[in-house]
């Protein structure tokens, strides 16, 4: 059985829009995936740092798989644009989408038409972990949550860095909590966020993981995660410090709901093939990512968990979808 | 200064020349293709690089971003449809001196004034990456912010005749750039529901829309004297008409080096941008020009401008990444990633553990400027050759080209819808008379105006007061009331003589940039 061209797919270094045809249903099918291209969306723009690891697994995967993955960027409101077209896609294994999960373990949560659940999707697996933490200037008279509350306190109308609506739920939180005022400066980027402490523009500020960039110059003083960070195992996580806040983000490659065990399973092989791979460590040891490998039944376990658990933190913190 | 000379030594190899003449040669058809530049460029080539020598590596990723810089002069001029954002204000003047007859010309400045704002400012970034650098981190959102307002000034100069119209499509721009996720508290401004909506209209699809598409449906509506335009515009007859005289290099040489200072001091400061750079060294050039009404009708320094401080940008976005290990553009921070991989950490340290790859990556960039002269030269006789094409059988392909361009960014049909529909405010403009580059200049510019005047009010801690703390915002500050001043009584005076001129040539008000060209149509057929 033979469907007629599906998907437009960009020949990326062509650039040139290729057509693709055929595509097989049924056991014998599942059997020979992949005997066709793959299309991987990505749902951020071309250069990012998840971008560049989700080439960098398409690399390793496509050499295990014997079959071209072309990336394919479609950003937009976080990834939620891409993974609705991957929700219309057909769960045949050709269309996967490589991204942070939080497009569906948090978004749903702050964007008000951003509507999915975990069910939404089936999970190939997870491949590496955000270290995201509170940073600051090296130098800066706190090592800790509770020193740095101390300090604030003492400091009313500080400055603090915030990339997104949980950058800004955290700093709500903490502040009402205690009873600080702080000035919450709004960036755009992880590089706006470099400038500003290097610059000195704030006293603290959200890093999605970038900070490990920078050891010489800036310090974390709190995990924001539900665990501590490989790169700074000494750093309490928010939870130690007392707040019930920590959410868990990882890099995860999810496809449409219904798509075939057998097929989940080449690719979370595949995909785990990265965790070896001298390629792809290199680029993430550049960026200062850890690689923490889950398959796909510890990934669906995961999204189930961290949904749950993501959605009482924002809730709690009453943040209400906009 | 031994290190740079081991540097040729290492670069001045064929194996590490072919690579970065391989990266300047692809930049160079990106960049000339609208829609893909150079970051896609490089973040698609890096996994390529993992199977080249460091130096054939990083030359090959530079050669990109520098040739693609380059490249995208090339469908502005032609075509009218910048393959960069920041290639917008070349199309200007350079399609225009295409429509009559002069592309060899225009095509050729655009290439010199690459060249040229790039190498001085690669050769800053050799010489200053580490002193400027550090003063680079003295502005902060406060600064940025009375920088931005000043630049909007501009927009005074560039109004063409009308300084009202001018501030109405400036307007207009800041407004459509409102669409989108507001950036402090994340609320949804005018999205109406699309998630597409919810970063914001990208600057590709709505610049094609405007420039090219609406361009391509006036001519295709004076079809009539379209064969007769095609039988005029091919190669201009005299030698003059192709090649740059020495009048008209003494008068862009001025520009291009304004072009190259803008660009470069946009580079080095953050979150700014080639397309601020392009737009604030045409605006301050078309100020300076004792004919300012003559741009947008084939004014050769309207492409040097642009075009200098486009390519001046890319080398001294690098001024902070080496300096201090903090990307000032979205190249450099892809390029970090490239650069680590390869062995070189970015920052301070890495002039001190790694000279000799520093040294390496200094040489290659001067020698990417230096092939890039020679790829353009010869590649602009290939692409120019799109002018003996009868301009009917263009049409189609340029609309084909602008689909495939607003489409690539974001691989989806909605771009596509959202070029339609500049290109019908594109269209109306240029019939009413409005400016679309005060449009643009307010779509690039507002967006960071907004962002950096709430972090300033944060910053401040809500106290203008505390103003007095950053002295280079009050200066800039200074500046914007004085040019508003300046500008306001210029354009009474100005209103003034017309009012008297007007008694004897009635109807004689100048028209917006790029008008001219397209009016003048109309009056053949």
């Amino acid at each position: 059985m033979t469907h007629p061209t599906r998907r437009g797919l960009l020949g990326a270094a062509a650039a040139l829009a290729l057509g693709l045809a055929g595509s097989a249903t049924g056991a014998l099918a599942q059997e020979a995936y992949p005997d066709k291209p793959i299309t991987m969306l990505v749902g951020y723009g071309a250069g990012g740092q998840t971008d560049l690891i989700a080439r960098a697994a398409a690399n390793v995967m496509s050499k295990e798989l014997g079959q071209p993955i072309n990336v394919v960027n479609k950003p937009g409101a976080g990834g939620a644009v891409a993974a609705k077209e991957l929700q219309a896609a057909a769960p045949d294994g050709y269309t996967v989408m490589f991204h942070s999960n939080s497009v569906i373990n948090s978004a749903p949560f702050i964007m008000e038409r951003v509507e999915f659940t975990h069910e939404d999707f089936d999970y190939a697996g997870m491949l590496t972990f955000f270290q995201v933490g509170l940073v600051t200037q090296k130098d800066a008279p706190y090592d800790n949550l509770q020193e740095f509350i101390a300090w604030a306190k003492e400091n009313p109308g500080f400055s603090y860095g915030s990339l997104s609506p949980e950058a800004r739920m955290y700093m709500e939180a903490i502040a009402k909590k205690e009873g600080i005022d702080a000035n919450i400066v709004p960036l755009k980027s992880g590089g706006d966020m470099i400038n500003g402490i290097l610059g000195r523009q704030f006293v603290l500020a959200f890093s999605g993981g970038i900070h490990n960039k920078y050891p010489d110059e800036m310090k974390m003083i709190s995990a924001l995660t539900t665990i501590r960070h490989p790169s700074d195992p000494d750093v309490l996580t928010i939870e130690e410090d007392g707040f019930p806040l920590g959410m868990d983000t990882r890099t995860t490659l999810i496809l449409p709901k219904g798509t075939p065990r057998p097929i989940l399973e080449k690719l979370s092989a595949a995909m785990q093939a990265a965790e070896t791979d001298e390629d792809f460590n290199k680029v993430v040891a550049a960026a200062g990512i850890p690689i923490m490998y889950m398959d796909l039944d510890e990934a669906a376990e995961e999204m189930e968990s961290s949904y749950a658990k993501n959605k009482s933190v924002i809730e709690s913190v009453g943040v209400v979808a906009k | 200064m031994e290190n740079l000379i081991i540097g040729f030594q290492d670069v001045l190899n064929p194996a590490t020349l072919f690579w970065v003449a391989v990266g300047v040669t692809l930049g160079y058809v990106l960049g000339a293709l609208p829609g893909l530049g150079k970051a896609t460029g490089v973040a698609v080539a890096i996994p390529l690089t993992f199977y080249l020598e460091p130096v054939a590596a990083l030359g090959l990723l530079i050669g990109i971003a520098k040739g693609s810089a380059a490249g995208s002069a090339v469908s502005a001029i032609l075509l009218n449809t910048p393959g960069e954002p920041s290639s917008a204000p070349t199309a200007l003047d350079g399609y225009p001196l295409a429509r009559q007859g002069k592309a060899q010309k225009a095509l050729k400045m655009g290439l010199y004034a690459s060249v040229l704002g790039d190498f001085v400012s690669t050769l800053i970034l050799i010489g200053l990456a580490a002193p400027l650098a550090s003063y680079a981190l003295l502005i902060g959102p406060v600064e940025l912010c009375a920088i931005l307002l000043f630049s909007l000034t501009f927009v005074g100069g560039l109004s063409g005749g009308s300084l009202t119209k001018g501030l109405i499509a400036a307007a207009f721009g800041v407004f459509f750039a409102t669409i989108g996720l507001e950036p402090e508290t994340f609320i949804s401004r005018m999205t109406f529901g699309r998630l597409e909506l919810e970063d914001g209209l990208a600057l590709v699809p709505l610049a094609i829309g405007m420039l090219a598409v609406a361009e391509m449906v006036l001519q295709a509506g004076n079809m009539r004297t379209l064969d007769h335009e095609s039988a005029r515009i091919v190669q201009g007859a005299s030698r003059d008409d192709r090649v740059v005289t020495a009048a008209e290099w003494r008068r862009c040489l001025p520009v291009i080096a304004r072009g190259t200072l803008i660009g470069s001091v946009v580079g080095i400061l953050p979150g700014l941008g080639a397309s601020v750079g392009s737009f604030l060294s045409y605006g301050a050039t078309q100020r300076a020009s004792k004919t300012p009404e003559k741009y947008g009708t084939g004014m050769i320094e309207g492409v040097a401008a642009a075009e200098s401080a486009d390519n001046a940008v890319v080398p001294s976005s690098l001024v902070p990444l080496f300096a201090l290990g903090i990307p000032g553009s979205v190249i450099a921070a892809i390029l970090i990633a490239a650069f680590i991989l390869h062995g070189l950490t970015p920052g301070p340290l890495m002039f001190k553990q790694q000279p000799r790859l520093v040294a390496d990556v200094y040489a290659s960039m001067i020698c990417a400027s230096l092939i890039m002269l020679v790829i353009g030269y010869f590649g602009q006789r290939l692409f120019a050759m799109v002018i003996r094409v009868p301009l009917r059988l263009i049409i189609p392909g340029v609309l084909l080209l602008c689909s495939v361009g607003a489409y690539m960014e974001t691989s989806s049909v909605f771009s596509i819808y959202v070029m339609l529909f500049f290109a019908l405010i594109g269209f109306f403009a240029r019939k009413l008379d409005f400016s679309f580059v005060t449009f643009l200049i307010g779509f690039v510019i507002g967006p960071s105006l907004e962002l950096t005047f709430r972090q300033s009010i944060q910053i401040l801690d809500h106290k203008a007061a505390n103003l007095a703390g950053h002295p280079i915002a009050l200066l800039f500050i200074a500046l914007t009331l004085a040019t508003v001043w300046w500008t306001a009584r210029g354009n009474a005076r100005a209103a003034a003589a017309r009012r008297r001129s007007d008694l004897v040539l009635p109807g004689s008000a100048s028209r917006g940039p790029a008008s001219t060209e397209t009016t003048g149509n109309h009056k053949g057929g």
